[in-house]
C-alpha cells in the first residue's frame, strides 16, 4: 500500500507538475476571458438584432390589427345573419313555388272538368236551337195553312228562326273559345308538369347547398369573428416570449460576471502555485488552498455551463415561438378574410340566378293563367244571353198558347207547337241554371288561381330582393375587409421576410453562443485535468485545507446567491443549487 | 411585456419621460432601454458610475435604474452621489443588480435607492414599477 508524501516528498512532486499546472490555469483564465469578450460581442449582436426583429414583429401585429380592426367592424359581424336571413328567404322563395305550382295544377284540372261542363252544357243549348229552328219550320207551315188567321204567328216563327241563329253562333262562339281554352290549359299543364321536377330540384339543391353553404359560412364567419381573440392572445403570446428573451438575454449578464469571478480566482491560484517570493515549505502550504480553490472553480464552471445552455436554449424557443405565432394566425388573417367573402359572394350569386329564372317563369304562367279571366268574361256575356233566351222564350211560349186558344180547334197544331216552346223554355231554364252553377264554381276557381299566383307575384319576388339587397350590403362590408386584408398581405408579406430574416440572423447567433460553450467546455475539462493531477501528485490534498479560510478567500468578489451556494456545496458537500431552467424575471422591490 | 405604445405617456418626445441606464453590461442596458422605449418612455444610458454621474449632472432624468457592481464609480456611490446634487433628492433610483443580499440592500436604501431589481427583471414588472414611479 501507497504510503502519504512527506512534506518534502511533496515539494519535490509540485516542482514538477506545478509548472504544467500554472500553465493550463493560466491559458484556461485566457481562454475565458477571450470567450467573455466573444460572448459578449455576440450578445450585443443578438440583441440588436433581438431589437430589429421585436420592430419587424410590431410590424406584423400593426398590419394584423389593422386587419382585425376592419372584421371586427359591425357590418362584418351582422354579415352572418344577413346571410342566415337570406339563406332563410331563398328557401321560402322556392317553397312557396313549388306549393304554388302543385296548387295550380290543381286548379288547372279543375279547370279542365268545368270545360268539360261548359261543353256538355252547349250541347244541350245546341240541340235546342235545333228544335228551335224545327219549331220555327212547321209554324211557317201552319202560318201558310191557316192563311189569313194564322198571319199572328208568323212573328212566332221569325222569332224562332232568330233565336235558333242567335244561340248557334254564341254556342259556336264559346265552343271556339273553349277550345283555345283547352290548348292553352294543356300548354300550362305541360310547363307545370316540366317545371315542377325541376323546382323540386331546385328546393332539394337549395336546401342541401344552403345547408352546407351556411354551415361553412357560419363556421368560417364565427371563425372571423374569432381572430380579434386569436390575436389579442397572438399579441399577448408574442410578449410572453419576448420578456423571455429579455430576461434570458440579462441572464447571460448574471454568468458573464460569473466566469469573471472564475477568471479572478483562477489568477489566485496561479499565483499562489507559482510561489514567487515563496518559500519551498510555503509552496507546499498553498497546494491544498490552490486544489480547494480550484474545486470550487470547477463547482462554479460546471453550473455556469448548464445555466448558460439554459439561457442560450430560452433564447432559441422564445425566438422559434415568435416566428410561429408570427407566421399563423397574425399572417394567416388576410387569406382567412378573403376566403369567407368568396364563399358569400358565390352563395350570394346562385340566389340571384335563382330569382331571375323564377321571374321567367312567373311571366311564363301569368300569361298562361291569365287566359282563364278572359274565358270568365266569356261565360258571364253568355250567360246573361242565355236568361235573355229563357224569358223571351217563355214570353213566346205564353202569347202563342192564347192566340191558338183563341182560334180554337184550327190551331191546335200551333198550340201544340206553342206548349213545345214552353218544355223547350223549362229545358232552357235548367240548362241556364247549370251555366250559372258552372259559372259560380269557375269564379271560385278564378279567386283559388289568383291566390296560388300570389306566390308568382312581384311582392313574393320583393322580399327576397330585400334579402338580397340587405346580404348585399353585409357583404360589401366584408368585401371591403377582404379587399384591405388583400391590400395588407403585401406588406404583411414583407414585414414577415424580414422578421423571419432576423430570425435566422439571430439563429447564426445562438450557432456561435454554442460554440462558445463547446470552449467552455474544454477550458472546464483542463481545469478538471490540473484538478486530477493535484490529488494524483497528493491524495490527502483534499483533507489539508481549512474550509473556513478557503471560503474567506473565495466569495469575496461573489455577486450572486448561486455562486454562494455552489461554494458551500464544493466546499462542505451541501446540495448544490438547482439550476435554472426557465428565466421570468424578478419582481421590484420597492423601498 | 405589455404591447405599448409612445402615446403611452403622453406620445411626443417633448413630455416623454426620460429615465437613465447604468450598467457596465451592455447588453442589460440594451435590455432596459428597449424595454422602456417600447413601454413610451426616453432612455439615456451610462457605462458606469462615473459616466452616469456626469449624464445625471448634465441633464434632468425623471427615474434612474443603476447597477450595484460596476468599475471607477459603483451604484451605491453613484447613488450617494447623486443625492447630493441640487434638484436630485427625490428623483427616483432603482437598483438593477446581482445582488439579493439583505445587507446590500440595507446600503443601498441608507445611500438613498427607492428600490431593488434582481437580475433579470421582469419586463412587465419593471415597467409597472416605473409607472407607479414617474407620474
Amino acid at each position: 500500500m501507497k504510503s502519504a508524501p512527506n512534506a518534502a516528498q511533496r515539494v519535490v512532486m509540485i516542482t514538477g507538475t506545478r509548472a504544467e499546472a500554472v500553465e493550463k490555469l493560466e491559458k484556461a483564465r485566457g481562454e475565458l476571458q477571450a470567450l467573455g469578450r466573444a460572448t459578449e460581442g455576440e450578445m450585443v449582436v443578438l440583441a440588436r438584432t433581438f431589437e430589429a426583429l421585436t420592430s419587424s414583429t410590431d410590424a406584423v401585429l400593426d398590419l394584423a390589427a389593422t386587419i382585425v380592426s376592419s372584421v371586427e367592424n359591425e357590418a362584418v359581424c351582422s354579415a352572418l345573419p344577413k346571410v342566415r336571413t337570406l339563406g332563410a328567404a331563398a328557401k321560402r322563395f322556392v317553397g312557396e313555388k313549388v306549393q304554388a305550382t302543385h296548387g295550380i295544377l290543381e286548379t288547372v284540372t279543375q279547370e279542365v272538368h268545368l270545360l268539360y261542363e261548359l261543353s256538355v252544357v252547349s250541347r244541350s243549348q245546341r240541340a235546342i236551337a235545333l228544335q228551335t229552328r224545327a219549331l220555327s219550320v212547321l209554324t211557317n207551315m201552319e202560318v201558310a195553312r191557316l192563311g189569313d188567321a194564322g198571319t199572328g204567328f208568323r212573328y212566332l216563327a221569325q222569332e224562332l228562326a232568330d233565336f235558333a241563329t242567335s244561340v248557334t253562333k254564341d254556342i259556336q262562339e264559346l265552343a271556339d273559345h273553349t277550345e283555345a281554352r283547352r290548348a292553352a290549359i294543356e300548354e300550362t299543364r305541360q310547363v307545370l308538369s316540366t317545371e315542377l321536377p325541376h323546382l323540386q330540384d331546385e328546393l332539394a339543391r337549395i336546401e342541401s347547398g344552403l345547408e352546407s353553404a351556411l354551415t361553412v359560412v357560419d363556421s368560417s364567419l364565427t371563425q372571423l369573428l374569432t381572430m380579434p381573440v386569436q390575436f389579442k392572445k397572438s399579441v399577448q403570446d408574442i410578449a410572453q416570449q419576448i420578456a423571455g428573451v429579455v430576461a434570458a438575454v440579462q441572464a447571460h449578464d448574471i454568468t458573464r460576471q460569473q466566469i469573471e469571478h472564475v477568471e479572478g480566482a483562477l489568477a489566485a491560484i496561479s499565483s499562489r502555485l507559482s510561489g514567487e517570493g515563496n518559500s519551498q515549505e510555503g509552496i507546499a502550504q498553498e497546494l491544498p488552498r490552490a486544489y480547494a480553490g480550484l474545486t470550487i472553480q470547477i463547482h462554479q464552471g460546471r453550473t455556469i455551463r448548464q445555466t448558460v445552455s439554459s439561457w442560450v436554449s430560452q433564447i432559441r424557443t422564445c425566438m422559434d415561438a415568435i416566428r410561429r405565432i408570427s407566421a399563423s394566425e397574425v399572417v394567416g388573417i388576410a387569406p382567412a378574410v378573403l376566403e369567407q367573402e368568396q364563399h358569400i359572394s358565390s352563395h350570394l350569386s346562385r340566389i340571384e340566378l335563382l330569382e331571375s329564372e323564377s321571374r321567367a317563369y312567373s311571366e311564363k304562367l301569368q300569361q298562361s293563367l291569365g287566359g282563364l279571366s278572359h274565358l270568365m268574361q266569356l261565360v258571364t256575356e253568355h250567360l246573361q244571353r242565355t236568361k235573355s233566351v229563357r224569358e223571351r222564350l217563355q214570353l213566346l211560349a205564353f202569347n202563342s198558347i192564347i192566340e191558338a186558344s183563341r182560334l180554337g180547334v184550327q190551331a191546335a197544331a200551333v198550340l201544340a207547337i206553342a206548349k213545345r216552346i214552353e218544355a223547350i223554355s223549362t229545358s232552357w231554364s235548367q240548362i241556364t241554371d247549370q251555366s250559372a252553377c258552372t259559372m259560380q264554381e269557375m269564379l271560385k276557381l278564378a279567386e283559388q288561381t289568383n291566390q296560388v299566383m300570389e306566390a308568382f307575384s312581384e311582392r313574393s319576388n320583393q322580399r327576397l330582393r330585400e334579402a338580397q339587397l340587405e346580404t348585399r350590403g353585409g357583404l360589401d362590408s366584408l368585401r371591403s375587409a377582404a379587399a384591405f386584408a388583400a391590400g395588407q398581405a403585401e406588406k404583411m408579406k414583407l414585414a414577415t421576410e424580414k422578421m423571419q430574416a432576423k430570425i435566422v440572423k439571430a439563429g447564426s447567433t445562438g450557432d456561435l453562443l454554442d460554440a462558445c460553450s463547446g470552449r467552455f467546455d474544454l477550458v472546464l475539462a483542463e481545469m478538471e485535468a490540473v484538478h486530477r493531477q493535484l490529488e494524483i501528485d497528493d491524495p490527502q490534498v483534499k483533507q489539508r485545507y481549512d474550509a473556513a479560510e478557503i471560503e474567506r478567500l473565495f466569495s469575496a468578489s461573489y455577486t450572486t446567491a448561486t455562486e454562494r451556494e455552489v461554494l458551500q456545496a464544493a466546499l462542505h458537500g451541501t446540495p448544490p443549487p438547482v439550476v435554472q431552467q426557465s428565466f421570468e424575471g424578478n419582481s421590484v422591490e420597492l423601498f | 411585456m405589455g404591447r405599448q405604445r409612445n402615446s403611452h405617456n403622453g406620445g411626443t418626445t417633448a413630455n416623454m419621460k426620460r429615465i437613465l441606464t447604468v450598467d457596465d453590461s451592455s447588453s442589460v442596458r440594451q435590455m432596459v432601454s428597449f424595454t422602456l422605449r417600447k413601454a413610451g418612455y426616453e432612455v439615456a444610458e451610462a457605462v458606469d458610475g462615473k459616466d452616469g454621474l456626469g449624464k445625471i449632472s448634465g441633464g434632468k432624468f425623471d427615474l434612474i435604474i443603476t447597477d450595484l457592481n460596476m468599475p471607477n464609480v459603483d451604484g451605491i456611490q453613484l447613488i450617494s452621489a447623486v443625492r447630493k446634487l441640487p434638484g436630485c433628492n427625490f428623483v427616483p433610483i432603482l437598483m438593477l443588480t446581482t445582488e439579493s443580499q439583505a445587507e446590500k440592500k440595507d446600503a443601498g436604501r441608507k445611500a438613498g435607492a427607492t428600490g431593488w431589481i434582481v437580475k433579470p427583471f421582469n419586463a412587465d414588472q419593471l415597467i409597472a414599477a416605473v409607472q407607479k414611479l414617474v407620474k
